[in-house]
């Protein structure tokens, strides 16, 4: 009887293990330390960071076979300063898969339908009340080269609409792809600096609203995600 | 065996009377009455069924301070009914810690057709309208963390928000649905002028020049029976160097729509003056004249009103008989919107 109870825990057990994606916020090579740590960008501005979020969604495997695992719809809110929200339980077993995909967004249809609950609600403040629509990514800090008051250098990027789309679909290969359960991502601060456009801290300590410059970042942030583990 | 049927009898009538009760306690549905000739809403009813306990939730969370930081600015305070939920004698919203807006509020009324909301369309949805007034900080500078806080703790709301909802949670999208299903009821489609065009009454000689004067001069922008087109113009209005308010450009970022700001209606116009995005026009005459006389051609200013828009004082007179026709003093009136638990004075008590 024991025995019978204690194979049906270790079914439920099994049953319970899902695959997990850990995203884990750096700042260039070193892990990201919030309100301590000064880093350098590209062009060597000085900055300390206070808050990381972004969203998360849309996300797909493709599997060994080459065909696509479609999850869920479910928008993720990861925050550095909260470890829990950096781990997604994705509603799928472990598996072999060779790619995954993700959004860093908003849909635009999410933008436009009034109020929306969980990891969207307005309340969590990646929204903007003035000119409808959820900032995708938050990126907060302090440098002393930024000329905004109290040197502060906050960029709220989003835009849903066309020729503001900031929007952006991540697409990383895995190379290992016997029974994946668990894909840690690294998140790189320093890359919303770097990339196709550099980001001056002393041109633009500010970006609060969508457009070009939000797009130009959203390109460069695309780039900040790179497989740092997979097990 | 006589108790065992008992017993039953019993059961099964606890069982009935709990599917009544719970049957019951379902919210009772609210129609929602578009007024002859008038299009379908762009609202969509569907995501956010009226019913009368949503509505009257609504009702007390627009009349309640406590949607703001110190209690002092309810929703209510800038949108007052007697002024068409607009606020009277204001031309800049008074806010949070002796702070001014930079825009005169605009009257509530009809929202069920609004595509946009706001002088500049930011806001692109009725239940996210309310987040703006709501945490501006010149405003009611309230978090929405903060309200649900002092709600859950308030002793009627959870149990208003399960009757209206069906559960006691109060959460971002109840608050702001309740709202809209207040803010959706405020149809205005009663006024002498609906009443003239159902041919329930007739313009006496001045209100029907004034309404030919109208159709000619004023209402390619200010169109029925919405009496807007909910577009964005540049009156030829001078930015106020204080306010350095751009309008629309502000929400699209093109220069084209520079000092653009959306057409309000003039329905119950003759109780909401002051005039204008920033409230700069304090009586009917001042908006006439600048018509007339001092609108600035820039860049952006529209193209109907490049020439200025002729009125002599005689076609003025005239047409401010045919507005003041748009006063709906049923909706002004309306105890259905009053605060809770307000008694309208009977008119005999009421001193001019």
């Amino acid at each position: 009887m024991i025995l019978f109870f204690l194979c049906i825990c270790s079914i439920e057990v099994l049953h319970a293990q899902n695959l997990q994606l850990k995203f884990v916020p750096f700042a260039g090579k070193q892990s990201l330390v919030l309100m301590d740590s000064t880093y350098h960008t590209a062009l060597n501005e000085p900055i300390t960071f206070r808050n990381f979020l972004f969203y998360v969604s849309h996300i797909q495997l493709t599997n060994d076979k080459g065909h696509t695992v479609y999850l869920n719809n479910a928008y993720y809110l990861l925050n550095a300063s909260d470890t829990a929200s950096l781990t997604i339980h994705l509603p799928v077993k472990p598996q072999s898969i060779v790619a995954i995909q993700f959004t860093i967004g908003v849909d635009s249809i999410k933008n436009v339908s009034g109020i929306q609950t969980g990891s969207l609600d307005p309340m969590l403040g990646m929204f903007w009340t003035w000119n409808t629509g959820y900032i995708f990514a938050k990126l907060e800090g302090n440098s002393p080269v930024s000329k905004a008051p109290a040197h502060y250098v906050t960029y709220h990027i989003g835009g849903y609409k066309h020729n503001e789309n900031a929007l952006r679909v991540i697409q990383l290969n895995i190379s290992k792809k016997q029974w994946v359960h668990q894909i840690d991502i690294g998140a790189d601060v320093l890359a919303w600096f770097n990339g196709k456009q550099p980001l001056s801290i002393q041109e633009h300590p500010i970006c609060h609203s969508p457009g070009k410059l939000a797009m130009q970042i959203a390109d460069n942030y695309a780039q900040m995600f790179h497989i740092i583990h997979v097990e | 065996m006589k108790w065992q049927i008992t017993i039953l009898t019993i059961i099964l009538f606890v069982v009935i009377a709990t599917g009544f009760t719970i049957h019951s306690s379902k919210p009772t549905p609210l129609v929602f009455k578009v007024p002859p000739g008038w299009p379908q809403p762009v609202y969509n009813f569907k995501e956010n069924p009226l019913t009368v306990q949503g509505f009257e939730l609504g009702k007390k969370l627009f009349y309640d301070g406590r949607l703001s930081k110190d209690g002092n600015f309810p929703c209510a305070g800038c949108h007052q009914q007697f002024a068409a939920f607009a606020t009277y004698d204001h031309n800049l919203s008074h806010g949070y810690d002796n702070s001014l807006t930079i825009r005169n509020a605009p009257a509530l009324q009809n929202l069920a057709w609004q595509k946009a909301l706001m002088w500049d369309g930011g806001i692109n949805h009725l239940d996210a309208q309310p987040l703006a007034p709501i945490t501006a900080p010149n405003e009611m500078a309230e978090t929405i963390e903060n309200i649900i806080k002092k709600l859950n703790a308030d002793p009627e709301y959870p149990s208003l928000f399960k009757q209206a909802f069906g559960t006691k949670e109060i959460s971002t999208k109840r608050i702001m649905q309740a709202l809209s299903q207040f803010e959706l009821m405020l149809v205005s489609c009663n006024s002498k002028y609906d009443k003239v065009m159902h041919g329930e009454a007739a313009f006496n000689l001045p209100e029907s020049l004034g309404y030919a004067i109208f159709k000619q001069k004023c209402a390619s922008c200010h169109k029925e029976p919405f009496f807007t087109d909910f577009s964005y113009r540049n009156t030829g209005l001078p930015m106020d160097d204080v306010l350095q308010d751009v309008g629309r450009m502000k929400i699209t970022e093109k220069t084209a729509d520079s000092l653009k700001f959306k057409v309000p209606s003039l329905r119950n116009v003759a109780v909401t003056q002051p005039y204008g995005h920033d409230g700069r026009f304090f009586f009917l005459i001042n908006v006439f004249d600048h018509y007339r006389k001092s609108i600035i051609v820039g860049p952006t200013t529209d193209s109907l009103l490049r020439n200025k828009l002729p009125l002599s004082n005689y076609e003025i007179g005239q047409l401010t008989a045919f507005l003041y026709t748009l006063t709906d003093s049923s909706f002004l009136k309306d105890p259905r919107f009053a605060p809770p638990g307000y008694t309208i004075i009977p008119s005999f008590m009421h001193v001019h």
